[in-house]
């Protein structure tokens, strides 16, 4: 099967090269997946090139060139704001800070989730306890409740969300990558790499996080999912920075100002719409991932 | 915010169903949970005042940022707050004040806030209530259904239409409802002016405030409890006992009734439990939108100030209520689990 | 009792006709049992044996249908004349543990766990009971209290759950559960497999003995020949989904015909046979071991003196796991460890290798004390080294196979010459050219190869002696021969010495030169093998040889 290789660091790159292909195959087989991911793709390539392909200063208020509250026409294609912005363009720029929130707060939490996980699994002992108990008492808290807590004390702004969602969505991970490490470090294997001599580093480097990786990838997809609702709802709340435009924000005006009685569809369906297709994307993707990497789930998600 | 949507997580940080154990007895495990439950409650308490009193820095100065001010109502305020004092004993003002009853006063409506969590305290709980119940009650529902004829109409498009749901953020829910009801349903608070006053009318007259709210809640929720409880039976079918059952000559409707669907429903129930937390986050922007005046709207409205000793007060009480589930929870989880009663 | 009604002589209970069965899998149609011809007569007992893969669990569970749908069923079943695979689900739901009941692997998980096990059993009871005629409640405990009572097990258990019972107790509810509705055929899945030498030998006498009383056929699937031979008359071999060979136990035993029946055979040796002492089973034999010369005043190479390792379970209270124990392994020996579960051999052995902190006591190593943390301990592992169990997951199913057995060098900074390092590992444990197997993953290689692997592994580090916990207790019975060559053949050739734990007597007999017999935390018998086996002084060891399904071959002679 294999050609004759000269190198044991070119075993190794091939075995990974080869794990990839596995997993980028099975995963393409997975409609939903595919689906989800080739929006993500649109999406994101769309986030990004915002300001090439669109004009910012039509977000300025002072600026605005349409009328309050128009029906969808030609010169705006999904109507306008109460300011007479392009509601269209505000979608546009909207998805920008939904994906920056999102993405940033997921990677502290997963990384705090990651870090507490595998250490409350892999040294045991009082350690191991007194972590599990400040993850159980994290995870039963209402994560948004604390969330708004957070905002409200700390300056009003991005960073704000981020650091509030980051801080209250870790548990999640932490309690699926402690389950994963305890399961992994049951295995022989482990036990083999101690007599082999394995220290902590070892094992915790070599065997335990690239068995818990692929898991933790497919959380994180979910995990910026839930990500983005939250941060859509902290800024409805009106928690987010005033300045930004962002959908949550967009939904919160269209509220106060009474949008919703002039029955002005065009401003609340947009924001919502997007934030539906990124969540699902991003479900359907980490679902499909979870059932490449854990085959046993095949039975159950399928 | 609800949350992340993964298989992979045990249901339950309750217990290792394949652990032996030898008996600890039904006392100690009451008396260890609630030794538990204790601890947290005190970890709520510190953490309320952390965030409150002392992450803000100058929790006045953080209060009074969207207002006007001058330093004479500033001064005022800090000795009204207690903040001039040492943190240690502002700690143990708080903790003697929350023991009394007293959580201080609101400073945007100038009323103790314990009045005001009394008073928006039955509201909360009648929608969190009365949707947490419906969404059990359909999600479970619908759940074994859809994993009993796993593959056909009924479960992809209930799947689908469950994931689609779970992706939507309650707030918009609820504003689409708003507006697509059109009128059918009231739009904001709970009691009609211009209802009757006896009995029945009152209460036809809340039930009629209460649909949309309590559908836009209980959306959200019934998808997720389907979700779980769909993977967790499709999870047991394939379990051994369940030839032997069938080796024993039952009907494929009974192995699954008596046999799988029992044994799949006990980590969604204790999962709907611990879940609590997140309805009770939901309600808060559900009541925004519908101004359903409950504990949700009086934290929204204390967010504009902020009015930092409600939001302290709400935070202190939702958590606190969340722990006392949780409690509730491991409690029952061990009423119905003869594996860990015999531990 | 075979003597029934003239008809019923005629028509044989079971009889199985041109069965086969594929699988439809992702990967294509795979027949897992092709052309086989079977049959039973009321009252008779059949065994099929044979390894992982030859169909004879498929076989088993085709007899009730019990086989997945992706299953394809063709050919006759014939239950007393009646044709069960063409039969209406009503009338099956009725034979199945009316006529015919099965008997799962109930240490395993066959039973509801959350459902009493005095349920289970009445659960059939009333699912056959005549329609309308549902049993009163008073009726069904009665009888299910009478069964308890035939598979000796105390009524009280009834209101027990699964959980709470050993692993011998659940089988005998399974048996108890299979005997409920009076079926005239019971088949029983490796019933004693996950069990201890001594539960086993009980289980397998009260399923003889109620099988006999009842005039109940039995068909019995196992791996393991003497378990079989000691329960059933006729063997059935089955290899890749076809009977090879069928008779009666007692010559297919002493003389078996087909290859696989004799590598079957022979990787179950007969503690006492001289032929098989030193002689695993391999495909070609092997030269004939040398003579040891014992060197009387050097010192052992691993010693322990008086170990003693206590842990303390949930309540608090003590366990003496291993409770002070001396043994000693020198150099160029092979010493088994021989205890059942719970014996404390698996405790003992990671004491050993330090992967375990004992309470007291000291290990040595060539005369010096083995530090038990630090660099110490890391320079000790390259002395002893371990091989696990089950290979398939003793090794990383991410790593190649390259990178399993350079795991040990890198650890300890000889990557230098990792790759000659990693070749001559390798092709020490037979695994030739080992260039062939550097970028293999596990799940390629066949469960012998990867147990290779595995001793590859150790061998890399260039150790003095092998810690092997049941070496080939997960392997296939033709495989494990193999294994146990290249252990002697590394003592020969490398001067390895070796301590083996295993539950199994025969290995002992099979390559070990001393052996010593652990009980509740202690040895009660240490000896060479002739002397413990052939001449055992303490009880246990008696009631293990007793226990031994094949007997010895002293006993042989013997009717047992």
């Amino acid at each position: 099967m294999s050609t004759p290789v000269s190198s044991p660091r070119a075993i190794v790159w091939q075995r990974r090269r080869a794990a990839v292909a596995k997993i980028w195959r099975e995963f393409a087989s997975n409609k939903g997946g595919l689906i989800g991911l080739g929006f993500l793709a649109v999406i994101v390539v769309l986030a990004v090139l915002a300001p090439v392909i669109t004009d910012e200063s039509g977000l300025d208020v002072t600026k605005a060139t349409g009328g309050p509250l128009r029906p969808p026409s030609g010169e705006f294609p999904l109507g306008t704001d109460v300011d007479g912005r392009s509601v269209l363009l505000m979608t546009f720029w909207g998805a920008r800070v939904s994906l920056l929130v999102g993405f940033s707060a997921t990677v502290l939490s997963v990384l705090i989730g990651t870090v507490i996980g595998v250490a409350a699994a892999h040294f045991g002992g009082w350690l191991s306890a007194l972590l599990l108990r400040f993850t159980d008492f994290f995870l039963v808290l209402p994560s948004l409740v604390l969330a708004i807590a957070l905002s409200a004390v700390l300056p009003q702004g991005i960073s704000t969300i981020i650091l509030a969602v980051g801080i209250t969505s870790w548990p999640t991970t932490a309690r699926l990558v402690r389950a994963q490490t305890l399961t992994i470090e049951s295995l022989p294997y482990i036990e083999r790499s101690k007599a082999l001599g394995g220290g902590h580093l070892h094992i915790v480097g070599k065997h335990v996080l690239p068995g818990v990786m692929p898991l933790v990838l497919a959380n994180t997809t979910l995990v910026v999912g839930n990500s983005i609702i939250a941060e859509s709802t902290l800024s409805f709340l009106g928690v987010g920075d005033p300045t930004e435009v962002s959908w949550g924000s967009m939904l919160s005006t269209a509220l106060t100002t009474g949008a919703v009685t002039r029955g002005a569809w065009w401003y609340l369906l947009p924001p919502g719409l997007a934030i539906v297709v990124i969540v699902l994307s991003f479900t359907l993707v980490g679902r499909a991932l979870e059932t490449v990497l854990n085959p046993r789930l095949r039975g159950e998600h399928s | 915010m609800t949350d992340a949507l993964s298989s992979t997580e045990a249901p339950s940080p309750l217990v290792d169903p394949d652990e032996r154990r030898g008996g600890t007895g039904t006392t100690r495990f009451v008396l260890t949970k609630l030794a538990e439950a204790l601890a947290s409650l005190i970890l709520v308490v510190i953490l309320g005042f952390l965030l409150f009193r002392m992450i803000p820095g100058d929790p006045v100065l953080t209060m009074t940022r969207n207002r006007p001010t001058s330093p004479a109502l500033l001064a005022e305020l800090r000795a009204r707050m207690g903040v001039d004092k040492p943190i240690l004993t502002q700690f143990f003002d708080y903790v003697r004040g929350l023991l009394r009853g007293d959580m201080g006063t609101s400073y945007i409506l100038q009323r103790p806030v314990a009045d005001l969590i009394a008073e928006r305290a039955w509201p909360t709980i009648l929608l969190v209530g009365s949707a947490t119940l419906l969404a059990v009650a359909l999600g479970l529902w619908l759940g074994v259904r859809a994993a009993w004829k796993r593959g056909s109409f009924f479960d992809r498009a209930h799947t689908g239409i469950a994931l689609t749901l779970w992706s939507v953020p309650q707030f918009w829910l609820g504003l689409l409802l708003l507006v697509a009801s059109n009128g059918l349903f009231p739009s904001r608070g709970m009691h009609s002016p211009d209802a009757a006053p006896d009995f029945l009318s009152q209460t036809l007259d809340v039930a009629h405030h209460l649909v949309l709210p309590c559908v836009t809640l209980l959306v959200v929720f019934y998808a997720q409890y389907m979700l779980v409880m769909r993977s967790s039976l499709l999870g047991e079918m394939n379990s051994e006992y369940l030839t032997t059952a069938r080796a024993k000559g039952l009907r494929e409707d009974l192995v699954r009734r008596r046999h799988a669907v029992p044994n799949a429903l006990l980590p969604t129930v204790t999962l709907v439990f611990l879940q609590f937390g997140m309805v009770v986050s939901g309600s808060v922007s559900v009541e925004a939108v519908f101004s359903w005046p409950g504990l949700g709207q009086l934290t929204y409205d204390a967010l504009h100030g902020p009015d930092l000793p409600v939001l302290q007060g709400v935070f202190v009480v939702l958590a606190g209520a969340v722990v006392v589930m949780n409690l509730l929870a491991e409690l029952l989880y061990r009423v119905l689990d003869p594996r860990v009663r015999a531990a | 009792m075979t003597e029934t009604t003239g008809a019923a002589a005629k028509t044989p209970l079971l009889r199985l006709k041109d069965l086969d069965v594929t699988y439809s899998t992702g990967g294509g149609d795979v027949a897992a049992v092709r052309k086989v011809n079977l049959s039973l007569a009321a009252g008779d007992t059949l065994g099929v044996a044979g390894e992982s893969g030859s169909g004879k669990s498929t076989v088993a569970m085709s007899v009730l249908r019990l086989l997945p749908r992706s299953a394809k069923v063709s050919g006759e079943i014939l239950l007393d004349g009646e044709d069960v695979t063409t039969m209406k689900w009503g009338r099956l739901r009725a034979v199945r543990w009316g006529e015919a009941s099965v008997v799962f692997q109930g240490a395993m998980h066959a039973l509801n766990p959350v459902r009493k096990i005095g349920e289970q059993i009445a659960e059939p009871i009333r699912v056959h009971a005549e329609a309308g005629k549902v049993p009163p409640d008073a009726e069904v405990r009665a009888r299910v209290a009478e069964l308890l009572e035939q598979v000796d097990l105390p009524k009280s258990r009834a209101g027990a759950y699964p959980h709470e019972l050993s692993g011998g107790q659940k089988q005998r509810v399974m048996i108890a559960m299979a005997l409920a509705c009076r079926p005239r055929l019971i088949i029983a899945d490796e019933p004693t497999t996950a069990l201890d030498v001594i539960v086993q030998a009980q289980v397998l006498d009260l399923l003889s003995a109620l099988v006999a009383e009842h005039s109940i056929g039995l068909i019995m699937i196992s791996h393991d020949l003497s378990v079989l031979a000691s329960t059933c008359a006729r063997i059935a071999v089955m290899y890749d989904g076809e009977v090879v060979e069928e008779r009666p136990s007692a010559e297919l035993m002493s003389a078996p015909r087909h290859p696989h029946s004799q590598a079957l055979a022979a990787a179950f040796p007969t503690v006492g046979d001289p032929v098989s002492r030193y002689a695993p089973a391999t495909a070609t034999p092997l030269p004939p071991e040398p003579e040891r010369a014992v060197e009387p005043g050097r010192a052992p190479l691993l010693s322990a003196e008086d170990l003693r390792v206590t842990f303390r379970d949930r309540n608090g209270a003590k366990i003496n796991a291993v409770a002070g124990v001396d043994l000693d392994v020198r150099h160029d020996e092979i010493v088994a460890l021989v205890g059942q579960s719970g014996s404390g051999k698996t405790t003992l052995a990671r004491t050993l290798l330090g992967l375990q902190k004992p309470t007291s006591g000291i290990v040595r190593y060539d005369g010096n004390p083995v530090p038990m943390s630090g660099a110490g301990l890391k320079a000790y592992r390259r002395h002893v080294q371990l091989v696990l169990q089950d290979p398939s997951s003793a090794l990383n199913p991410r790593h190649t196979v390259y990178e399993a057995v350079a795991e040990g060098p890198r650890i300890h900074g000889l990557e230098e010459n990792e790759l000659a390092i990693v070749t001559k590992a390798l092709e020490s444990a037979e695994l030739r050219p080992a260039e062939k197997y550097f970028s293999r993953l596990p799940h390629e290689l066949s469960g012998g190869q990867r147990q290779r692997v595995v001793i590859a592994g150790a061998l890399a580090l260039e150790p003095g002696m092998l810690v092997a916990d049941e070496p080939v207790a997960s392997l296939d019975a033709s495989v494990r021969g193999e294994i146990l060559a290249l252990l002697l053949r590394l003592r020969r050739e490398l001067g390895l010495a070796a301590l083996v734990i295993t539950h199994d007597l025969g290995l002992a007999w099979n390559i070990a030169d001393r052996v010593a017999v652990m009980y509740r935390g202690e040895l009660v018998e240490v000896g060479t093998v002739e002397e413990v086996l052939l001449d055992p002084q303490h009880e246990y060891t008696k009631s293990l040889l007793a226990a031994l399904p094949g007997g010895t071959s002293v006993r042989t002679a013997v009717d047992r």
